[in-house]
């Protein structure tokens, strides 16, 4: 697996990714209020939480601590399988919030969720393994 | 497996690999929800009870389609003195009323707190003639027909939405003596095989119990409004988060085979609709012990005599929505 060089501008740029994707959040949540009839759900009303804690505030904070991290293995998969975790839960916020509103539920509901956290746990894990000194990919020189 | 390293080591290309996975989950479950329809049983014919006569008005069941509604009432106002003169084999038929020797029906419009609403007040020699119909004569998630061609297919002298049973997949769901379904934890109406009405909790009394002890319709929605003549929701009730005021559709007993239904017209400029302690308050104050919600918004719809009644709408489109199941007075 190709590694990844991550710096501050990267990390910085995908934490400025993240807190737009958060705004956007908030702005679905508002026009999908204008349309509900007064309905609300909790689940559409803190979906934003999901780019904003897990996106913007880690990717903010790995700038500043770590502005260089050492290209190794995995490092693109850690990085791959996190956002796709923060993105699945957001989403699965989102239907959430939809079903709720519209007063149903659905069998597939948790399955967002729990894929959401299993893929940003692991994608977290992997990012904590530590370098073993092995092979790294040739094109994490350019990556 | 290089290959594969290669491919998704490729800026953006697993972002947009799994952004298109995650939009095509996130499409599915959404028309699983609302759209793919999941037929599960099919509804067995039910047993008939007592006919009364055909008459000249219609059939049977004294249904009369809509094009047809003034000319019987006409037909009807011509013969008002043979009627009144001779034993009312015949079912009597105005735009708001029916009567014959089992049912008495009269549907009242009224106007409170900036609201329209429609009370239908209900007679019944006996509780047979209190059905329920499932859309397409079917079980099933996402199986649905509107108010108007369920009460037509059943020739109903007077049909409401029931509690939509179709959108969720627990509730209590036992109608005309057959169990669908029996799992859910929220209040469900019970009505007994001799059309009285009670309030159970799902899961503290169980669909088998509720059979053994004679139930015959149970619904699943509300909440309960009236409980032994009491008014039990407050101001701040509602139906999981629902604005205060809505479309509503409610039915209450007010004694032995005598019941009260309401629909109320809401989300609009003329009509902005009854919040639940309005509409319990309505229900109480005609003498009903008990009262309960029914599904309501862009379901509520009341048809008599084969024209619907009140002016169904979500707040976005006017008309009729197709739902689960109706709760109907008829012979058929």
């Amino acid at each position: 697996m190709s590694t990844l060089d991550m710096n501050r501008p990267r990390s910085g740029r995908t934490a400025f990714i993240y807190l737009l994707l958060s705004a956007a959040c908030i702005a679905v949540t508002n026009i999908y209020a204008l349309f509900g009839h007064g309905v609300r759900s909790a689940s559409m009303d803190t979906m934003f939480l999901y780019p904003l804690l897990m996106g913007a505030a880690p990717y903010l904070l790995l700038s500043i601590l770590l502005p260089r991290i050492r290209r190794r293995r995995f490092l693109r998969l850690a990085f791959n399988l996190y956002n796709s975790g923060v993105a699945t839960l957001t989403v699965g916020a989102m239907l959430n919030g939809i079903l709720e509103i519209a007063g149903t539920a659905s069998a597939y509901q948790p399955l967002f969720m729990a894929t959401g956290w299993i893929f940003a746990f692991i994608g977290f894990i992997l990012f904590l393994i530590p370098d073993s000194g092995g092979r790294t990919d040739k094109k994490a020189k350019n990556p | 497996m290089n290959r594969v390293r290669s491919f998704f080591g490729k800026p953006y290309r697993w972002a947009a690999m799994y952004g298109v996975i995650l939009a095509l989950a996130f499409a599915f479950v959404l028309l699983d929800a609302f759209v793919i329809p999941k037929a599960q049983i099919k509804v067995e014919p039910q047993s008939t009870p007592t006919q009364p006569e055909v008459s000249e008005y219609g059939d049977s069941a004294g249904y009369i389609a809509p094009d047809a509604a003034t000319d019987h009432t006409e037909k009807e106002d011509d013969n008002n003195a043979d009627v009144e003169e001779s034993p009312p084999v015949a079912p009597v038929i105005t735009d708001t009323s029916y009567k014959d020797e089992n049912i008495s029906i009269s549907i009242e419009t009224a106007r409170k707190n900036g609201t329209t609403f429609y009370v239908a007040d209900i007679l019944l020699s006996d509780a047979s003639y209190l059905k329920t119909a499932l859309a397409k004569n079917v079980f099933g998630r996402n199986i649905k027909q509107t108010t108007t061609a369920m009460a037509e297919e059943h020739q109903a002298i007077f049909a409401v939405n029931g509690d939509y049973y179709g959108f969720r997949d627990t509730g209590y769901v036992l109608r005309n003596g057959v169990s669908y379904r029996d799992n859910g934890n929220d209040d469900a109406l019970v009505i007994d095989g001799d059309g009285s009405f009670s309030v159970v909790r799902e899961g503290s009394a169980s669909m088998e119990s509720l059979v053994d002890d004679g139930a015959w319709q149970v619904f699943s929605f509300g909440p309960a409004l009236v409980l032994d003549g009491e008014i039990v929701v407050g101001s701040g009730s509602e139906v999981s988060k629902s604005k205060n005021s809505n479309p509503r559709t409610a039915i209450g007993q007010a004694g032995e085979l005598h019941y009260i239904v309401i629909v109320s017209d809401g989300r609009t400029q003329e009509s902005k609709g009854f919040s639940l302690l309005e509409l319990a308050e309505e229900f109480a104050g005609r003498g009903c012990s008990i009262a309960y919600n029914l599904d309501g918004g862009g379901s509520s719809t009341m048809v008599f005599n084969g024209r619907i009644t009140n002016n169904p709408t979500d707040g976005r489109r006017t008309g009729e929505r197709e739902v689960s199941d109706i709760v109907y007075i008829g012979y058929e």
